[in-house]
């Protein structure tokens, strides 16, 4: 079992490395929980090269992409210090494969979420201030054909992420009620609201600290927890700058690269 | 106006009134997007011939998606009238196949001249939803067809007025018997109401209709409008501006 999780984490490794999307690895895995082992070897495997952890992602938060993959719960990732972009900085082609773009809440912990069990009171306290966020998701394998074990083997789709600059405290936001839209060239290409992520993104930080703190890696002082995406997902082209706007929390821009790296257009 | 429009008119207006779906009227006739709009008009016409007066405007069309769906690049626009405004009920079984969509609405203190003049002239803004109720046989239609039934409108409800803000990307959300089936930003219309409203002054000024102090102008959908069920209880609301309710019977 051990061995297949290796090959399967070495296949999205490779994928990584050479910045050519690998076949799903599904073949590799049995169920979720496996999943997860996949998806530690590789952060195991980045924290062994020097790289900072800063928090984690949460996936599949909306009733729609639940759905769409058979599951009731979400998912999470792992996010590292290399993969922040600052707010309009444009990302070189082939930094994130095969990369698609959504808004998010990002919640910036100031106390350790410790507990075996959540509320939404824990989360409010442990939460020092909130950001608009843009996430760039990437998948590891062609043509984004995966599965709920695929894309948590593959650190839940995670690619790079953006956060806006100006933090704002819990009080003075209603996130449930927060409109959410991301523009490309002033054309709106996804609109949302903070109540399409389980109902609200304090939830979905609670579903994510009860989660790694029955692992054994519970949320931390000072770790980011993306919380999930407020609309539908934008795939993103060479050359794209797409600006979100969720409100009460602010702005935020990202921008691509005009070319893609030769060897992904053989690819293509 | 054309009198040979007028039998389409009828069929429309019939439609209503004995709430009996009927094919589309562009299965069976030519109907250009100008003569659509006369259609609308005698509709309209003709209502206000049994007693109801012109209450303000509905937009359509407002969402990219629905625009790409429709093949379209711009929007409609239909007739609201003080028959259509429901206060707290509706009752389903005078209604064809009802759908109902959360909505900003735009209140004018003031008559508008010119689009530029539009924002100037809104007093309140406010929650509110509309009922759609296409007289076509399975929500079905062209663009022709839709404009010529009034851009299916058949209610439309409002929460209170609030005073001018800026209300480009609220949340928006549709409940029914206390769960959520829609939900989205104001930004899906045309990426910020205001801008509904302004085309909402364009296309009266070009149909030569002023907006009226105290017309309403629904400027469009946050969200995809939803089978609206009998005997239920739903409410729409926008960040910041409370809700609007209605019951079904």
């Amino acid at each position: 079992m051990t061995e297949k999780h290796q090959a399967a984490a070495s296949r999205l490794l490779e994928a990584y490395a050479s910045g050519r999307p690998c076949e799903p690895v599904r073949d590799l895995i049995d169920g979720v929980d496996d999943a997860y082992s996949v998806q530690n070897l590789i952060t195991e495997r980045w924290l062994s090269q020097g790289r900072r952890l800063t928090g984690r992602k949460i996936g599949l938060t909306s009733a729609a992409v639940q759905r769409q993959f058979g599951v009731d719960s979400p998912d999470f990732g792992a996010l590292f210090a290399e993969m922040a972009v600052p707010d309009g900085e444009e990302i070189p082609a082939g930094a994130v494969l095969q990369p698609r773009v959504e808004a998010e809440v990002v919640l910036v912990l100031e106390r350790d979420l410790t507990h075996e069990r959540h509320t939404v009171a824990d989360v409010i306290r442990a939460t020092a201030f909130a950001l608009p966020a843009i996430e760039i998701v990437g998948s590891r394998i062609r043509g984004w054909d995966i599965t709920l074990t695929d894309t948590v083997a593959d650190n839940a789709s995670a690619g790079m992420y953006v956060l806006g600059n100006r933090p704002v405290p819990l009080r003075d936001v209603d996130l449930r009620m927060a409109g959410m839209v991301i523009e490309r060239r002033g054309e709106q290409v996804s609109t949302g609201i903070g109540a399409a992520c389980l109902g609200h993104p304090l939830h979905a930080a609670v579903w994510l600290a009860d989660t790694l703190s029955r692992l054994g890696h519970p949320l931390r002082a000072g770790d980011i927890v993306l919380t999930g995406a407020l609309g539908p997902v934008v795939p993103v082209e060479p050359g794209d700058v797409l600006e979100a706007r969720i409100d009460g929390l602010g702005d935020v821009r990202t921008a691509f690269a005009a070319c893609e790296a030769p060897d992904l257009e053989e690819e293509a | 106006m054309n009198p040979h429009l007028e039998p389409f008119a009828e069929i429309l207006d019939e439609a209503v009134l004995h709430r009996r779906a009927v094919p589309r009227l562009t299965g069976t006739a030519e109907l250009d997007v100008p003569s659509a709009y006369e259609v609308q008009r005698m509709v309209i016409e003709r209502r206000l011939a049994r007693g109801e007066s012109l209450l303000g405007v509905k937009m359509g069309f407002t969402s990219r998606a629905k625009m790409v769906q429709m093949g379209v690049d711009d929007v409609i626009w239909g007739l609201l009238t003080d028959a259509m405004l429901i206060e707290s009920q509706v009752d389903t079984a005078g209604l064809i196949h009802p759908r109902i969509e959360p909505e900003i609405a735009f209140l004018l203190e003031r008559p508008v001249r010119t689009p530029a003049d539009a924002v100037a002239a809104v007093g309140g803004i406010a929650v509110g939803y509309e009922v759609l109720d296409s007289r076509y046989e399975g929500f079905s239609f062209a663009l022709p067809d839709v404009i010529a039934d009034n851009a299916s409108a058949s209610g439309f409800g409002l929460g209170p007025w609030h005073t001018p803000r800026n209300v480009g990307n609220v949340g928006m959300l549709l409940e029914i018997d206390g769960r959520p089936v829609a939900s989205g930003s104001s930004a899906a219309i045309l990426g910020d109401p205001t801008r509904s409203l302004i085309a909402a002054a364009r296309l009266a000024a070009a149909a030569g209709i002023e907006l009226q102090p105290g017309w309403v102008i629904l400027a469009g959908a946050a969200t995809a409008a939803v089978p609206l069920p009998a005997g239920a209880h739903v409410r729409v609301s926008a960040a910041g501006l409370g809700h609007a309710e209605v019951m079904t019977r």
